[in-house]
């Protein structure tokens, strides 16, 4: 009878064996457990991720000839208004490298441009991030801002062997020093607490009670270039301010791009050391 | 059979036993109910005190706008890194641990001696101030600076101060700010904080009339709850003259309050039990015309080493439009705070008195008006009937009295009138005013106007020491007779005659609407009303002589730098009074330069007097040529402003 009651219990003794185990064992070991954890669970993703590609592939097969050659048509459009563009900046850039070594000032710290798809995204209440299938594999440095056409996606937090985590713009933990269009004054930025399947806000704050925007006219808010993002890159669009009780600042929600929610690849901004 | 059931209760020494335990048991349950049910309170009210703290957040002050809503005093943000010493218990108890290790270490290696080796307290501070320099290190790093932590001033915020965060880095510039809000890790116990501190947009401009604040640890926290915890408070500001001073229970701001819970070594356990924010303090819309202002104070700086002030009035409610005084000083060196060297260079220069409202001067012949006054009043002149021979001197008691003497010489101006004589300022005639009509007079007359009093203008340090002489008063304060030179003197407002910029000013705005008082304000109200004191008690053709005699002082008299093409503001008549008294400073002879003034003649809306001290002794120094000039500057300005209302900036800076 009193065998059979310790049998029993004997799951519960083995969890607490393992529990105690893991608080008794070294902090170094536990780091590597965690991070072999996530380099294993990677390929899985990375597959799935590929997978998802090679069905949208097998989707786009479906449609027929003439709506590939519209599509196709469409995208000669854009492609020449970006071409065109490509060429202006070709020689706005030379015109900077021109002044610059004329005036003798220093290279601004250029970007190396790494476009990455999205494998994963965690979108919930308490995480709002992204995993890319590009980590140190190539040289991604935890920190390097990440765009897209769009403006700001959000920051690269953990970078591993084959994905790296970005923070998304909409997160909480991500705070950036920001300006309104058109203006000077520094503000900040942070993401708001963003329910899943809800439309994605951040916060400014720190905002000069001189600043002033009408609900009609929502003004856009970019990055301010003090930080480590490029300035004039868009955060997203603020309609409404109001003044704190002490009457210093302002504060606002800002609207994000609800795009973000479905991006597929984004562009990781490598920082490369000034010429 | 088991043991139970050999046991016998019925015992009698163990039922007393029993009964011993129980009534010990009954005593402890006793207790424990009086602690638990009775002392509850008291118990509750003392863990209450011990573990709670109150923390009082300041309120920013109020702004201060001009009468066309422009902002003359606001708020500008502060912006400073800080480190919360209370998210690094566990750092300092590394630390702390590793410090006594090194120490314990370089005891064994000979590196230093037992008596070298540092208290347990001086441990303490130490490993603090290591963990500090690391976090100030990150700072250094992200703005490239190279600060060191102050060890005596982290030891005192620790000791007194432990719940509010410690700064590390203060006034930073918002670059600096925006790069740090950028950098420094959400979680991160390094924080960006922001107070508010007092700006000044137009820098020395009204400096006396706006004043300025010091820093205080004195922040009001009385009607908030927890009134009876133990509280720490930020730094707050309390005024310490001008308008931040008289009006700085209105300006001050509602303080916030927070009060959190408190572990036993003191340190905060987040978040707050209770949190109220702070609230700004009310707006304040004074009087002033930053416009007019600025002409006035630009006027006086043409003379550089000059001093001088120059008050203007609104005739018909007394509201200030422009109180200018120089030398003055920068106000933004006041915030946060007023360095020695800068206190020590406006203490040389004399910047810290408000001429406007503390500078008591002779009035020179501006007080002819009041003799012109009291000679109509007393019926002994008419305006037409009484004239007076004007040879350039005269003979009073045993002094010969000479008219306008200057280096030059002296004026004749033959048979003078009344109006001319105002317009030409001849002292011979108002000798001969003075000596008929009689000292009482002239000073009952002088303080019909109330220029022996305050005005009681809304601002601090208003002097009480002006004068208005009579033979009584000469006898009681210097017991000496008063003789005919005395009468001669004080007709023209020399003597120990003496009254602020301020006290003529109102005088004239109280002439111009032909009453004796004016009351002068700086709270601004649209829709003020006009002021109604008693009449100044002169007919219609007597008060009309004198404002010929005035205005013809700016056509042909003394003032008449007003009819040059430079000075002359086309389409406007002034109606104004010279005025060149001399004073002693240093046993030296000073001349100030006096000119009185209201506008337009026919329909008088604005009132000047302005003041300037020369600053070389016995040089002529006539109130035409110096003080004339600022006045219309000032006129200049209100002329504009009135004919093209709609030029004037209005809300541009609404808040």
């Amino acid at each position: 009878m009193s065998f059979k009651r310790f049998d029993q219990t004997k799951p519960f003794i083995t969890l607490g064996i393992i529990v105690l185990a893991w608080l008794l064992l070294p902090v170094a070991v536990k780091s590597f457990l965690r991070v072999t954890f996530f380099e294993l669970q990677a390929p899985v993703q990375v597959t799935a991720s590929y997978v998802r590609n090679l069905q949208d592939f097998w989707a786009d097969r479906t449609h027929s000839k003439d709506e590939l050659i519209e599509a196709a048509r469409e995208l000669r459009h854009v492609y020449a208004g970006y071409e065109f563009q490509a060429q202006q900046t070709e020689a706005q850039q030379a015109e900077i490298a021109r002044l610059e070594q004329l005036l003798r000032l220093p290279s601004n710290p250029n970007f190396r441009f790494e476009q990455a798809r999205v494998c994963r995204r965690d979108l919930s209440g308490w995480w709002q991030q992204l995993t890319i299938r590009k980590g140190s594999n190539y040289d991604l440095p935890v920190g390097a801002p990440v765009v897209y056409s769009g403006g700001v996606v959000g920051r690269v937090r953990e970078v591993r062997a084959y994905e790296a985590d970005v923070d998304l713009v909409s997160s909480p933990r991500l705070r950036l020093a920001a300006n309104f269009e058109n203006d000077t004054h520094p503000v900040s930025y942070q993401g708001g607490i963003n329910p899943p399947l809800a439309p994605a806000r951040g916060l400014v704050e720190f905002v000069p009670p001189d600043i002033v925007i009408y609900s009609s006219a929502p003004r856009r808010l970019v990055t301010s270039g003090l930080g480590e993002f490029p300035p004039g890159l868009t955060i997203g669009y603020v309609a409404r301010l109001e003044t704190s009780t002490d009457g210093l600042f302002q504060s606002g929600e800002v609207s994000l791009d609800p795009r973000l929610t479905e991006l597929t690849e984004v562009t990781v901004l490598v920082p490369q050391q000034p010429d | 059979m088991s043991i139970i059931e050999t046991y016998r209760p019925q015992h009698t020494r163990l039922l007393l036993f029993q009964a011993l335990i129980a009534a010990m048991l009954l005593v402890l349950a006793g207790g424990l109910a009086y602690r638990q049910i009775i002392q509850y309170g008291n118990y509750g009210e003392r863990e209450r005190l011990q573990n709670q703290r109150r923390v009082l957040v300041p309120g920013p002050r109020g702004n201060i706008y001009d009468r066309d809503n422009r902002l003359l005093v606001g708020n500008r943000s502060r912006f400073a890194v800080t480190l919360f010493l209370d998210e690094l218990r566990r750092e300092f108890r590394r630390e702390y641990i590793e410090v006594v290790r090194h120490y314990r270490e370089s005891e064994t290696s000979g590196d230093i001696t037992r008596s070298d080796r540092p208290s347990p307290a001086q441990f303490e501070q130490i490993a603090r101030a290591q963990v500090v320099q690391r976090y100030l290190d990150q700072i250094n790093r992200l703005l490239s600076r190279d600060e060191k932590v102050d060890m005596r001033e982290l030891n005192r915020h620790f000791q007194q101060q432990l719940l509010l965060p410690y700064i590390l880095l203060d006034d930073l510039k918002p670059e600096e700010f925006a790069r740090l809000i950028e950098q420094l890790p959400v979680q991160s116990p390094l924080q960006v904080y922001t107070s508010s501190t007092r700006y000044y947009p137009n820098g020395s401009t009204a400096a006396h009339v706006l004043g300025y604040v010091r820093t205080t640890d004195e922040v009001s926290g009385d009607d908030m709850s927890g009134e009876d915890l133990k509280t720490f408070a930020f730094k707050g500001t309390a005024g310490r003259d001008g308008l931040e001073l008289q009006y700085d229970p209105l300006l001050q701001g509602e303080t916030g309050s927070a009060i959190y819970r408190v572990d036993p070594a003191g340190f905060r356990v987040n978040p707050p039990l209770e949190k109220h924010a702070p609230h700004q303090g009310e707006r304040l819309d004074i009087t002033l015309d930053l416009d007019l202002q600025v002409a006035a104070e630009k006027a006086i700086d043409q003379f550089e080493t000059l001093k001088g002030a120059a008050v203007a009035l609104d005739v018909r409610t007394g509201e200030v439009l422009v109180l200018a005084s120089k030398p003055d000083y920068d106000l933004n060196e006041f915030s946060p705070r007023l360095s020695t060297a800068a206190a020590q260079k406006i203490h040389e220069t004399g910047a810290w008195t408000d001429l406007a409202i503390a500078g008591v001067y002779p009035p020179g012949s501006t007080f002819k008006l009041i003799t012109a006054i009291a000679g109509l009043r007393s019926g002994l002149i008419t305006p037409d009937g009484f004239t007076a021979d004007c040879e350039g001197t005269m003979r009073i008691g045993n002094r010969t009295f000479y008219c306008d003497k200057s280096p030059g010489g002296y004026q004749r101006h033959g048979i003078i009138a009344f109006r001319e004589a105002i317009a030409q300022s001849c002292d011979i005639y108002f000798y001969t005013v003075g000596i008929k009509i009689g000292p009482e007079a002239m000073a009952a007359e002088a303080r019909r106007f109330h220029l022996d009093q305050p005005t009681g203008i809304d601002l601090p340090y208003e002097v009480r020491r002006m004068l208005i002489p009579d033979p009584a008063w000469k006898k009681r304060v210097r017991d000496e007779a008063w003789f005919a030179g005395d009468t001669a003197n004080m007709a023209i407002g020399q003597g120990d005659v003496g009254v602020t910029p301020m006290d003529m000013a109102c005088f004239v705005a109280s002439l111009a609407r032909g009453e004796t008082t004016t009351r002068p304000t700086l709270l601004h109200d649209p829709h003020r009303a006009r002021q109604h004191t008693e009449p100044i008690g002169l007919t219609p053709a007597q008060f009309a002589a004198i404002v010929d005699g005035m205005e013809g002082c700016t056509i042909n008299g003394t003032a008449k730098i007003f009819a040059t093409p430079t000075y002359g503001i086309p389409g406007l008549r002034i109606a104004g009074k010279t005025g060149t008294a001399q004073t002693t400073r240093d046993g030296n002879k000073i001349n100030i330069a006096w000119f009185v003034c209201f506008a337009p003649v026919e329909n008088p809306q604005i009132a000047i007097a302005v003041a300037i001290e020369g600053d070389t002794p016995g040089e002529s120094f006539a109130g035409g040529h110096y003080a004339a000039p600022v006045a219309q500057a000032v006129l200049k300005a209100w002329f504009e402003k009135s004919q093209h209302p709609a030029a004037s900036p209005g809300s541009a800076a609404a808040n």
